[in-house]
């Protein structure tokens, strides 16, 4: 057997900022889900006006239950239009509603959901979201559409998506159900299904929204999206800060997602061998993959040379499979391997999403694990020894522990909540009045402070005398042992470091739900592409619910 | 207003931290209020009211409360009493905490008040007062007829604006150049 590869290798910043899709990630658990157990899809509501201000209803229905998107469409003017949590007006809003809205509902959320943060929902919704156009492209379509003609494809190419969600929020946020309403029906067991299954529903809104806005504009002379030019448009997604705290504040979670995939790529490299069609799988995973690379477009530096790297990894892996036909022993293992010692982390981490292709049986199964239900991790052990926990903060933290924390170059950024909006932002330490506001979300820097508290402690004493006069240590301790059923829960790098990119982080949790086309627009900002290639609810079936996200060819 | 468990855990949360209890703690008193409200007791008010009143280490009752958790094992050797406690109620969750760890109930008593917890469920009979001469915590006893639980919260607006007012405190002031770089979308979305 191939040993999942370490922590220490997996869990740096660039890694986690190189990673891609792949069998296990959210959307597409959700797709191939929907279509096996064949999920009935209806819009019973569909009422906007010329202006394009109404509502509308589309609901899916698993079996036991139904989910409906109840979405509102706005007039919203050019200067209001920001994807930053502090906006205050969208082109669009939604809220997922669990099960079918009545009128009552809907007149509910009619006063709510507009307003987002400013407004509340009930625990009869599961989330909370909103949308902006692409301006460029929106214009672009309904104009054509409208005179009868088909947008132009390489502009659809170009951006992508109509629109692009500023949030999506679940869990209990703003007044809606808790994560514990749901996590026991199958179909939401995995993480940020109801999520999935919002963005999913708003894709199929933004096509009608768009056809009946050129229909409105272009009366009988209009005509609807192609459906080739339809199915490439997914639903993009403007990320800031907001996510990078959520992957330090979820250690449980945010390693049950990695370990899931790290145990995916072992159990593949331990195979001894390969089928053809395995091969033949892959091969054509891979091509398919590298038309989704030619359309992978960003404007940022850091993007763009890695996207340059990506493509020299693309070039050797292609010479490597020409002299390797993958027929030998252990090849999967031997591929990666001398992924390792060759490619870029973008390309290491590709193919590691792409060996996982051919195995859904070995695959597919730990989609299940990567749910966080053990509330009992947050509970403090005082009974272990300080002897132990050094033991534990070391093993995460080691490499910190020597580290000159009041060097300015590695504590030069705090994170903190602002009072605006209560929106998570970076800010310069040593230039800002920020220190006093400080979020926990350095846990390197913190161990670091807890391993010097405790170096003059015995070690059989137990954590809990150290705890009773050291209270600033607490959370510090909790995760290290938190990191005993977590091995994957820690960042193995500085999150305060004057050069950190906290788009590394947003990319690690995209790429769970499956996202692909990491745009960066700063060092803490990065828009996503969300279901692009997917089919629509009502064309979902088994044979098309899974590799949607890589592009067939077009000959 | 009704309020989701997680709302009240993180405005819990917030609130301590802004009065200045470190973050660990405050991450404790996140989670009692979180149980206590979850058992359909007013935890958000007893949690107001000790913030509110901020109490002496010695008598604060999520220091002790976080200590008779940290020190469960104990309970196995000798019950525990604890003198001149404010707010004795918050206890409940972490002897809910030191009962899910030792896999047995633990009886709370406190003037006239019983409560036992399995750590999913607690019976309660009486009602807690502000403030404890004595309250003895002991491994054992049997649950009767467990309060019922919940999955939302109505709190009371006073003590749920007095968690408000303190965790506003762990919000940065705007600044134009928090604004302007803190977030990091510098351009713009009109594209």
């Amino acid at each position: 057997m191939v040993d999942r590869r370490a922590p220490e290798t997996v869990m740096r910043l660039s890694r986690l900022g190189s990673l891609h899709q792949c069998r296990l990630s959210f959307m597409r658990q959700l797709t191939r889900r929907m279509a096996a157990e064949t999920w009935q899809f209806t819009r019973p509501v569909f009422d906007i006006d010329a202006n394009g201000v109404g509502h509308a209803v589309y609901t899916a229905t698993a079996g036991d239950h139904s989910y409906s998107l109840v979405a509102f469409a706005h007039d919203l003017p050019d200067h209001m239009r920001s994807d930053r949590v502090i906006a205050e007006a969208w082109d669009a809003t939604f809220a997922l509603f669990d099960g079918i809205p009545t009128k009552a509902d809907i007149a509910r959320l009619s006063q709510n959901v507009p307003k987002q943060e400013a407004g509340r929902v009930s625990d009869n919704e599961l989330s909370l979201s909103r949308a902006n156009r692409s301006v460029r492209l929106w214009a672009h379509v309904v104009e054509n559409l409208a005179k009868g003609r088909q947008p132009d494809p390489a502009q659809i190419e170009a951006v992508g998506y109509l629109m692009r969600t500023t949030a999506v929020y679940g869990s209990g946020k703003f007044g809606a159900a808790d994560r514990e309403k749901i996590a026991d029906r199958a179909e939401m067991q995995a993480p940020f299904q109801a999520e999935m299954l919002s963005v999913f529903l708003t894709r199929w809104f933004v096509r009608d929204l768009v056809e009946h806005m050129a229909q409105i504009q272009g009366g009988v002379r209009s005509t609807t999206l192609d459906p080739a030019l339809a199915s490439r448009l997914g639903i993009g997604n403007s990320t800031g800060l907001g996510m990078a705290p959520f992957i330090v504040n979820h250690p449980v979670l945010f390693n049950n997602w990695i370990i899931a995939r790290e145990e995916a790529i072992a159990r593949v490299r331990s195979l001894p061998k390969a089928k053809p069609e395995e091969i033949a799988q892959f091969v054509s995973v891979l091509t398919r993959a590298n038309r989704s690379i030619d359309r992978w477009q960003s404007e940022h530096p850091v993007q763009i040379a890695k996207l340059k790297d990506l493509n020299q990894d693309r070039a050797a892996l292609a010479d490597f499979l020409a002299t390797n036909d993958l027929t030998g022993p252990s090849p999967w293992d031997a591929l990666v391997t001398w992924a390792e010692g060759t490619l870029s982390e973008e390309g290491q981490e590709l193919v590691a999403s792409l060996i996982l292709e051919p195995y859904p049986d070995l695959v597919d199964g730990l989609g299940s694990c990567m749910a966080d239900s053990n509330g009992d991790a947050f509970v403090i052990d005082g009974a272990m020894s300080i002897g132990q926990m050094r033991d534990l903060l070391m093993a995460s933290f080691g490499w910190a522990s020597d580290l000159d924390w009041v060097a300015p170059e590695h504590c030069a950024r705090a994170w903190y909540v602002s009072e605006e909006k209560l929106e998570p932002r970076l800010g310069e330490r040593f230039d800002e009045p920020i220190a006093d506001y400080e979020q926990p979300l350095a846990p390197a820097r913190d161990a670091a402070l807890a391993l010097d508290a405790l170096k003059d402690w015995n070690a059989d004493t137990l954590i809990a005398e150290f705890l009773a006069t050291h209270p600033q240590h607490r959370h510090t301790i909790r995760r290290a042992q938190i990191s005993q059923i977590a091995p994957y829960g820690e960042i193995r790098d500085n999150t305060i470091s004057a050069d950190v990119m906290p788009i590394d982080m947003l990319r690690a949790k995209l790429s769970f739900f499956g996202a692909t086309h990491f745009d960066p627009r700063s060092d803490r900002w990065v828009r996503i592409c969300m279901y692009s290639g997917a089919p629509y609810p009502q064309d979902l079936t088994p044979e098309n619910a899974d590799l949607w996200v890589y592009p067939e060819g077009t000959a | 207003m009704s309020f989701s468990l997680n709302e009240v855990d993180a405005m819990a949360k917030r609130a301590t931290r802004g009065v200045g209890y470190a973050w660990g703690l405050a991450e404790e008193a996140g989670k009692a209020t979180r149980w206590l409200c979850a058992h359909s007791l007013d935890g958000v008010s007893v949690l107001a009211a000790t913030l509110e009143d901020d109490p002496d280490p010695s008598s604060c009752p999520l220091i002790a409360g976080t200590a008779l958790s940290d020190k469960a094992a104990d309970l196995t050797d000798a019950p525990l009493t604890l003198i001149d406690l404010s707010q004795p109620m918050l206890l409940l969750a972490f002897a809910g905490s030191a009962a899910r760890q030792l896999g047995h109930p633990v009886t709370l008593t406190c003037n006239s008040v019983v409560a036992v917890t399995d750590g999913s469920g607690l019976a309660l009979s009486g009602t807690f007062p502000i403030q404890a001469k004595t309250v003895d915590i002991r491994l054992g006893g049997q649950m009767d007829t467990p309060l019922q639980t919940a999955t939302r919260v109505t709190p009371d607006q006073n003590a749920w604006a007095t968690l408000e007012r303190f965790a506003h405190r762990t919000y940065a002031p705007a600044t134009e150049e928090s604004r302007r770089l803190g977030a990091g979308a510098g351009l713009s979305d009109n594209d």
